[in-house]
């Protein structure tokens, strides 16, 4: 076994667009355009990107909640897209998922004895009884009193239903937990209380994160490591303190100047992107930065540039997309 | 089993709706008494004593004259021997039911034809209809047969186009658009005239008509049922039921159409309408139930025939007017009461 948890080579997710009088497929949105990313036991890759850029779809399509396109998923050393359905159903139970909103993730018929209960209901883990007590005990970790148990959802408020999220997700014992945007639904007061709870799990459970989001100051308080990606493909991957001290491609600059600082009289240079994301469907060639890029030369427009240690260096622990990373 | 508060609410703003809670409470009456119509409107007694003994002859086999000291072996005709027990005034008696004629037998008379008009000395409260039949009779047990009809009809409809519907639009891809072309065909052929053509090579019982009913009707709920599917199960809580590794059995059963509910809830009471109304009108049109089973639809033909018996028509046309309105008032009710937006008022 190698001594990554999960292991992503060159993942691709592309969604088919039907159109025209016969509803043929005319073309395809590379949502996820591959992407390659390691992450070691125990340990927090941030995910970070605008809204678009294809984050939550890499973490559906890890879980297989979309079929990946093309690419590997190597989780614990087996490759997931080789194995048969029966097994993927038993490898779940290790990989889980929190998501973002906490009041669509929650099912509003259902109590929250019953919403805890289900996981265990669905692989037949234990006798009623023993059930019980676990979903008591999933309740007290997650910092919640027992007699919400025959409350439903829509009597709790954002922060206590991502809670029961987070309870929900660690039933089973994962080993790691794709928490998408878990906080970005929540109040400010509040995001603190769940990423607190999130890192206290982590230390208990010795769970393996990755975290997606897009607000980098919430990604540099949990993650080890993060990732930055730009149109369905990671522009900037490194170690959290790095890339914060020296970001090298210039969306990565762009993101981390957009960071607010809270003293209103501090000086701060910002860069400030102009334009859209183009769209996923039809993206740019070469480097699809280019088209927001202010440092862009004529080699970005044709050549895309692969994710790689700076020329000259032979540390991939921080990797860059750019042609002109350095320079 | 505890009952999620947003039901619990649902039914209280049901309740607060007063014109739809009385219809509701109205037609459940209605249903009630046509369920035990026996007791109400019947030939038979609902109790006799005689010679000590106690007997209920409503349900059960019937009870030859010679049971209770007649000469004859048939069945006993208890209005003649509640009249007989009068007179002779020996401490035996009869309860016979409001309306003491059954929806099958002809009261006829030696000086006259029906249609007999209302009386209440003959205890023909709304008459008889061109052949001697009681006109409650006909009218209850027909209503019977209308209710339970579009029930079962209802049910049947609904699970087919719920299972069909769920399942086009969860599993999606070439499952869903071979369904959807089979529909649009099927919704195509000309019910009535199928109809017409199956109840001109056999008569058609109950429950044939349902299933000649169930062939076309099942349609209308699976487009609703798969495009309210393809929404709830792109919702995070079934991807979170599919992450946790649930099976595709137990996210529709169990996470998907009980999200559904308030939809279907919402359309039940126009389908029962409806059902009502194909029935009767069939009947009307002579494909429907054979005779001489008790039918609005056949009471409406015999009416619109003989418009000088205006007490046929009328209490026909009373009778359908106001269960279509009771159920219309129901639906509205509900539909509001379950409305998920909340936006319109209703006072």
């Amino acid at each position: 076994m190698s001594e990554f948890l999960l292991e992503l080579n060159n993942f691709k997710i592309h969604f088919p667009v039907y159109g025209g009088i016969l509803w043929r497929r005319i073309g395809k949105i590379y949502a996820v355009d591959g992407v390659s990313f390691k992450i070691k036991p125990g340990e927090t890759l941030g995910l970070v990107g605008e809204s678009g850029c294809g984050k939550t779809t890499v973490g559906r399509g890890i879980i297989r909640l979309f079929r990946p396109t093309a690419g590997e998923v190597i989780f614990k050393g087996k490759n997931m897209s080789a194995l048969p359905k029966k097994e993927i159903r038993e490898i779940r139970r290790d990989m889980q998922m929190i998501f973002q909103d906490p009041f669509e993730s929650l099912n509003s018929r259902h109590t929250i004895g019953y919403i805890l209960e289900e996981p265990f209901l669905i692989h037949a883990i234990g006798t009623l009884k023993e059930r019980r007590a676990k979903v008591k005990d999933l309740l007290e970790r997650v910092g919640m009193q027992e007699q919400v148990l025959t409350q439903f959802p829509h009597e709790f408020s954002g922060g206590q239903r991502q809670r029961i999220g987070i309870a929900r997700a660690i039933a089973l014992n994962p080993e790691l937990v794709i928490c998408d945007e878990p906080v970005s639904a929540l109040d400010v007061s509040i995001q603190s209380q769940i990423l607190n709870l999130l890192l206290e799990l982590q230390e208990e459970m010795n769970l393996t994160y990755l975290f997606i989001a897009h607000d980098l100051a919430v990604v540099k308080h949990i993650s080890d490591r993060i990732a930055v990606m730009y149109l369905g493909k990671i522009v900037e991957y490194a170690n959290a303190d790095t890339i914060y001290e020296h970001p090298l491609h210039p969306y990565t600059r762009a993101l981390i100047s957009s960071i607010p600082i809270p003293d209103p009289l501090a000086k701060r240079e910002r860069e400030v992107l102009v334009g859209d994301v183009p769209s996923p469907r039809h993206p740019p060639p070469g480097c699809r930065f280019h088209t927001r890029c202010p440092i862009a030369i004529d080699r970005c427009r044709h050549e895309a540039p692969l994710l790689g240690p700076l020329p000259g260096e032979t540390d991939d622990s921080h990797t860059v997309a750019c042609h002109r990373a350095g320079e | 089993m505890t009952l999620n508060p947003l039901t619990i609410k649902k039914i209280k703003r049901f309740k607060s709706i007063k014109r739809g809670y009385v219809s509701f409470i109205i037609l459940c009456f209605m249903i009630f008494v046509s369920l035990f119509a026996e007791f109400f409107v019947n030939n038979r007694a609902a109790i006799v004593y005689y010679n000590g003994n106690l007997f209920f002859p409503t349900y059960g086999n019937m009870k030859s004259g010679t049971s209770f000291g007649l000469d004859y072996d048939y069945e006993t005709d208890y209005r003649e021997l509640s009249r007989r027990f009068k007179a002779e005034k020996n401490g035996n008696w009869i309860l016979m039911p409001v309306v003491p004629f059954n929806a099958y037998e002809n009261d006829l008379r030696n000086d006259a034809y029906p249609p007999f008009p209302p009386s209440l000395q003959d205890k023909h409260y709304l008459g008889t209809d061109i052949i001697g039949r009681d006109m409650v009779a006909r009218l209850i047990y027909g209503f019977r047969i209308a209710i339970l009809f579009s029930l079962v009809l209802l049910l049947v409809n609904y699970t087919i186009g719920i299972s069909i519907g769920c399942a086009m639009g969860f599993f999606g891809g070439k499952f869903d658009l071979f369904f959807q072309r089979i529909i649009e065909v099927w919704s195509n052929v000309p019910f009535l005239y199928v109809v017409i053509i199956i109840s001109s090579i056999v008569v058609p019982n109950f429950f044939m008509l349902i299933l000649i009913m169930t062939f076309f009707g099942w349609i209308g709920m699976t487009w609703t049922m798969r495009t309210i599917t393809y929404k709830e199960k792109a919702r995070e809580y079934s991807l979170a039921a599919q992450a946790l590794g649930a099976s595709n059995f137990r996210i529709i059963f169990k996470h998907i159409i009980p999200n559904t509910v308030s939809i279907i809830v919402t359309f039940a009471p126009f389908s029962v309408s409806g059902g009502i109304v194909s029935l009767t009108s069939l009947d009307y049109l002579g494909f429907g139930l054979p005779p001489p089973t008790p039918s609005w639809g056949e009471l409406l033909q015999q009416g619109w025939s003989n418009m000088d018996a205006y007490w046929i028509v009328g209490s026909v046309i009373v009778a359908m007017t106001v269960t279509l309105i009771t159920v219309t008032f129901i639906g509205e009710a509900v539909r509001e009461a379950f409305d998920p937006k909340l936006h319109t008022t209703f006072e």
